[in-house]
């Protein structure tokens, strides 16, 4: 069994998991056709000629009003839209969301007794931050997610939408980080602990795709492809 | 009209309907990652007393949530309840902000359809609502 | 208008034909049964469903129809001038015809009593006219003051039934303490050679390259 989770079971999970994106990612292109602008009668965008620039001369007080000017413009364009986004309605929760997410996938990419194991197995891996730095990351990703937690049981609202599968994954997605800094603290039985690591981490690869935690691709596929008012240009695909 | 009213919910019917539709219902149901971002998008909410009944996740997976799980098998007074959330809790305005990206007004598009089929819709000119449709 | 088109589909609106109780699905439904029962009154046979969407001025609603429209030789729209034509442009191939004359935008004078408030005509004076359009109110649509056939007490010379728009104007101008506002002269509209009218909101001119 031990043999079994250390071995075999880490390809699997590797396996499960870029197969299962690539499965998702393939059936959410077979399941939507290119958007027929054509027979709504939407005009399509005219591309614009790159404008020749009058030329700048290269003062510093031209150079500063170009800058000026340019950020001014640029801010009236975009800040209507980028007032509405979450940035500004839940700016908390936002920030707690990004920095969730980039110490998600930076402590385990970036620890350095993954990568050991990563140039073990397949001879190459990735630069490695001091371990101080990782165990920091995996504390601020176990702390955004004891504020995810207290969000599903004491904001109100958001405990009107929560089931127990919401609990499940969030365990399942914090279970690595809490084994993985165990063991890199010895604490406990070292040996048992990490077998629960590696247990955890595939686990939680295997669930990816499978569960809302899709939301990796899906979030990029939905925003970049499918039209909306929020989406990331006119989107191309349509159900 | 009468009739349709007492008629039993043509659970074939409604099947179809969601079949018709289940590639993104399915995937719009199992990533919404209910995560409340986008109460504070429907004017309904804020103008509700921040009211969690009103968040559109909370509509779709009251509505269209409970069609999918229970596989299009409902009965006629499911119907009517969900007319509520539906219509009443939500004018479509299709303001609706998901960070995911998932169509929320299309979810409720597509449970008013299933109440359609069925004959249930709301009545523009009955009087005595508390609240009336609009 | 049908002929020989034969089967056809009543297309119902969920939108403002709905809320006026003009074209929603229990009208939509209604008319079917109509032409149906017209059709076998003359010996024929005419086979009309009903299906009704959302709205029937935006793309996002027609997946069912998209499905269902090639089973049909006509589409009977009960939506407004909008939806109707956006039906078309969809269904190229497909006969649509309006089951309904759009009128106005107006407001709900009581359950089923609707009134003309708007024209929209695109250059709103309401500001100036104490919130009394002269485009609509006016039968005349005058806008720089009553045309002089007032009746004494206050009526439209064309209509005795409606206030004369100006008179009224005056009124709610001076309650305000507004009534400068009346002198002021507005140039002639443009009525003539107007071309469809577009608008893009300004945060999203950038997508669509304008």
């Amino acid at each position: 069994m031990e043999e079994f989770i250390r071995g075999p079971l880490v390809w699997i999970a590797f396996a499960v998991f870029f197969a299962g994106l690539l499965l998702q990612g393939w059936l959410f292109f077979r399941n939507t056709s290119p958007r027929q602008r054509r027979r709504l009668a939407v005009p399509e965008p005219k591309k614009k000629k790159p404008q020749k620039d009058k030329k700048t001369p290269l003062t510093p007080a031209a150079l500063y009003a170009w800058l000026v000017n340019g950020s001014s413009a640029c801010y009236q364009r975009h800040w209507p839209r980028l007032r509405r986004t979450v940035l500004f309605t839940h700016p908390f929760m936002t920030v707690v969301t990004v920095v969730f997410h980039t110490f998600l996938f930076a402590a385990p990419l970036l620890a350095r007794a993954h990568n050991e194991l990563l140039r073990r197995g397949l001879g190459a891996g990735l630069p490695s931050l001091a371990d101080a730095a990782v165990d920091a990351m995996t504390l601020v990703v176990l702390l955004c997610g004891a504020i995810f937690l207290w969000r599903r049981l004491l904001v109100r609202r958001v405990r009107a939408i929560t089931t127990f599968y919401d609990y499940l994954v969030l365990a399942i997605t914090l279970a690595p980080f809490v084994t993985g800094f165990m063991a890199a603290h010895h604490w406990l039985d070292y040996h048992t602990v990490i077998l629960v690591h590696i247990g955890c981490g595939e686990l939680m690869l295997m669930a990816i795709p499978f569960t809302k935690l899709g939301h990796m691709i899906y979030f990029f596929l939905y925003r970049f492809l499918l039209p909306g008012e929020y989406s990331f240009g006119q989107g191309s695909r349509a159900w | 009209m009468a009739a349709a009213q007492q008629a039993t919910v043509d659970t074939g019917k409604v099947k179809d309907l969601l079949a018709a539709h289940r590639a993104e219902m399915k995937r719009y149901l199992s990533h919404c990652m209910h995560c409340t971002l986008c109460a504070e998008s429907c004017f309904l909410f804020m103008a509700r007393d921040k009211d969690p009944r009103y968040m559109p996740s909370y509509k779709v997976l009251n509505s269209l949530g409970v069609l999918y799980r229970r596989r299009g098998r409902v009965e006629r007074s499911f119907l009517e309840k969900i007319k509520k959330i539906v219509w009443r809790n939500c004018v479509l305005c299709r303001r609706c902000y998901c960070p995911v990206g998932v169509d929320i007004p299309r979810m409720i598009a597509l449970a008013r359809a299933v109440c359609r089929s069925q004959g249930v819709y709301p009545d523009f000119d009955e009087q005595g609502h508390q609240e009336s449709w609009l | 208008m049908l002929g020989q088109l034969n089967p056809v589909l009543v297309l119902g609106c969920g939108g403002c034909t709905s809320i006026c109780l003009a074209g929603g699905q229990r009208e939509a439904e209604q008319l079917a049964a109509d032409l149906r029962e017209d059709y076998g009154n003359r010996g024929g046979q005419l086979e009309v469903n009903t299906y009704t969407i959302e709205r029937q001025c935006n793309a996002d609603f027609f997946a069912d129809i998209d499905r269902l429209a090639g089973d049909y030789q006509a589409i009977v729209s009960t939506a407004c001038g909008a939806g109707v034509q956006f039906v078309a442009e969809r269904y190229p191939r497909l006969p649509v015809l309006p089951a309904l004359n759009t009128d106005f935008v107006g407001f709900d004078k009581d359950v089923g009593w609707y009134e003309e408030n708007c024209r929209t005509c695109g250059d709103c004076v309401l500001g100036e006219t104490g919130g009394i359009c002269p485009v609509t109110r006016c039968a005349k649509s005058l806008f720089n003051g009553p045309c002089g056939g007032t009746r004494a007490d206050g009526t439209c010379e064309v209509d005795p039934d409606i206030p004369c728009a100006w008179f009224e104007i005056h009124k709610r101008l001076r309650e305000q303490g507004r009534l400068e506002l009346i002198t002021r002269v507005r140039p002639a509209r443009e009525w003539q050679n107007q071309i469809r009218r577009t608008v893009i909101q300004e945060p999203y001119r950038e997508r669509y390259g304008k």
